[in-house]
C-alpha cells in the first residue's frame, strides 16, 4: 500500500519553494514518529486533538465538539493540553501546566507541545495558503525511547532548558526536553523565516523574496493577536 | 524589536501599534494588507477568501507565499513559548521598555514569564 506524498507540490495554489516544501513533508513524517515519551499513534492523536480544537477556536471552550474520541488512549491530562496549546494559548498559565506536568511528566509535556505546534503551524500556513489542512501522517510503529536530555537546568520557564554555551534567542531552547521536537519544529522555523544563523542576524534580507519589515510585520501581528508576549 | 531594527534599517519608521491596532498605518509597505491577511488566518474570519486574494493580488505569488509561511510558523511559535513560559530575552526587554506599557503588552498573560507583568484594566 502506497501512500500520497505530504505537501504534495501540486496541492498549492502557487509554487512553494522546494526547500519549504521538503521542511515540511520532513517534519511532518516527524509527527508519526515514535518520540522519547509517546508512541507515533499516541503523537498523531495528540496532533489530532489539536487540529480538531483549533478548528473551533472562534468557540468558547465550553461549546466545542469534543465528542470524538482521540485517536488513541491518552491520559486526561494529555488530551486538556493537547486541545489548550493548540486552540487556546493566551489561556496558558504556570499554574496549569505544573498540573499536567505533575500527571504526565516534564517531558512528556514537552514532547506533547513539540507535536501540537508543529500541527498548528502546518495547520496554518495550510489556512494562509487557501488548501485542506494536511491528512495526519501515518503513524509508525514502536516503542518510544524514553531518553531525557542532560545538562538541562531552570531559567525560570516552567521547565528545564539547555543552558551550556547558549547564545541564541530563549525560544529557540523552550522544547530542550524534547530533542527531537526541536529539530521537527526549528526545521520548519528555518524553512518558513529565519534561514540561517546567519541570514538571521541580518536585519536586511536577501534570503526571501519578502523584506524583512514586511515579515516582521506579519510575526508581530500574529504574536499580538495571540497576545504572545514573548 | 526586530520589526523596528529591521525598519530602521531599510530606512523607513514603522508604527508599531499598527501590531496591536488594525486601524494604524504601520509605515511598512503593503503593510494593511500583511496585517489584514494574519488577522483573517489567526481568526479564522468570514472574509478570509478575500483578504487572502487581496494579499496575493497585492504581494505576487513569490511573496505571498513567503507571506503565508511566516503566518504558519509563528501560529507554531507563540504556542512554543507560551505552552513553556519561557521567559523573553533580555536585549528583547530592554529594547521595547519604551512601547510595551503604551500597546498594552505589559498586561498580557505572557508578561508573568518575564518579570513584567501589570494588571489588566
Amino acid at each position: 500500500m502506497s501512500f500520497p506524498m505530504s505537501f504534495d507540490p501540486g496541492r498549492f495554489p502557487v509554487p512553494v519553494r522546494d526547500d519549504m516544501a521538503a521542511a515540511l513533508r520532513e517534519s511532518w513524517a516527524d509527527v508519526g514518529r515514535p518520540g522519547a515519551w509517546w508512541t507515533g499513534p499516541e503523537r498523531v492523536a495528540i496532533a489530532g486533538l489539536a487540529r480538531a480544537e483549533r478548528l473551533q477556536r472562534n468557540q468558547p471552550p465550553w461549546t466545542r465538539d469534543r465528542s470524538r474520541a482521540p485517536a488513541a488512549p491518552l491520559p486526561e491530562k494529555a488530551v486538556e493540553a493537547a486541545r489548550k496549546i493548540g486552540a487556546d494559548p493566551m489561556h496558558l498559565d504556570r499554574e496549569w501546566a505544573d498540573a499536567v506536568i505533575a500527571e504526565i511528566g516534564d517531558a512528556p509535556y514537552v514532547e506533547l507541545a513539540s507535536v501540537v505546534v508543529t500541527t498548528v503551524a502546518a495547520d496554518a500556513f495550510c489556512e494562509a495558503m487557501g488548501i485542506d489542512p494536511e491528512p495526519l501522517p501515518a503513524p509508525e510503529a514502536g516503542e518510544p525511547t524514553r531518553e531525557r536530555p542532560d545538562n538541562l537546568s531552570d531559567i525560570g520557564a516552567w521547565v528545564p532548558v539547555q543552558v551550556i554555551d547558549w547564545k541564541r534567542a530563549n525560544v529557540a531552547r523552550a522544547l530542550s526536553l524534547a530533542p527531537e521536537g526541536v529539530r521537527t519544529f526549528f526545521r520548519m522555523v528555518a524553512a518558513m523565516y529565519s534561514g540561517t544563523a546567519t541570514d538571521f542576524e541580518k536585519m536586511v534580507w536577501d534570503h526571501r523574496p519578502l523584506p524583512r519589515p514586511q515579515v516582521e510585520l506579519i510575526a508581530a501581528r500574529v504574536s499580538a493577536l495571540n497576545e504572545c508576549f514573548y | 524589536m526586530l520589526l523596528r531594527a529591521s525598519s530602521n534599517a531599510a530606512g523607513t519608521e514603522v508604527d508599531l501599534s499598527a501590531t496591536v491596532e488594525d486601524t494604524a498605518d504601520s509605515g511598512v509597505e503593503n503593510g494593511a494588507a500583511l496585517t489584514a491577511f494574519a488577522e483573517a488566518v489567526v481568526r479564522a474570519t468570514d472574509d478570509l477568501d478575500a483578504v487572502r486574494a487581496r494579499a496575493l493580488e497585492t504581494l505576487g505569488p513569490e511573496k505571498f507565499v513567503e507571506a503565508a509561511a511566516t503566518v504558519g510558523i509563528f501560529n507554531g511559535l507563540v504556542r512554543v513559548a507560551d505552552s513553556t513560559g519561557i521567559p523573553s530575552d533580555t536585549m528583547m526587554l530592554e529594547g521595547t521598555a519604551d512601547v510595551r506599557g503604551d500597546l498594552g503588552i505589559n498586561r498580557w498573560a505572557g508578561a508573568k514569564a518575564s518579570g513584567v507583568a501589570e494588571a489588566r484594566a
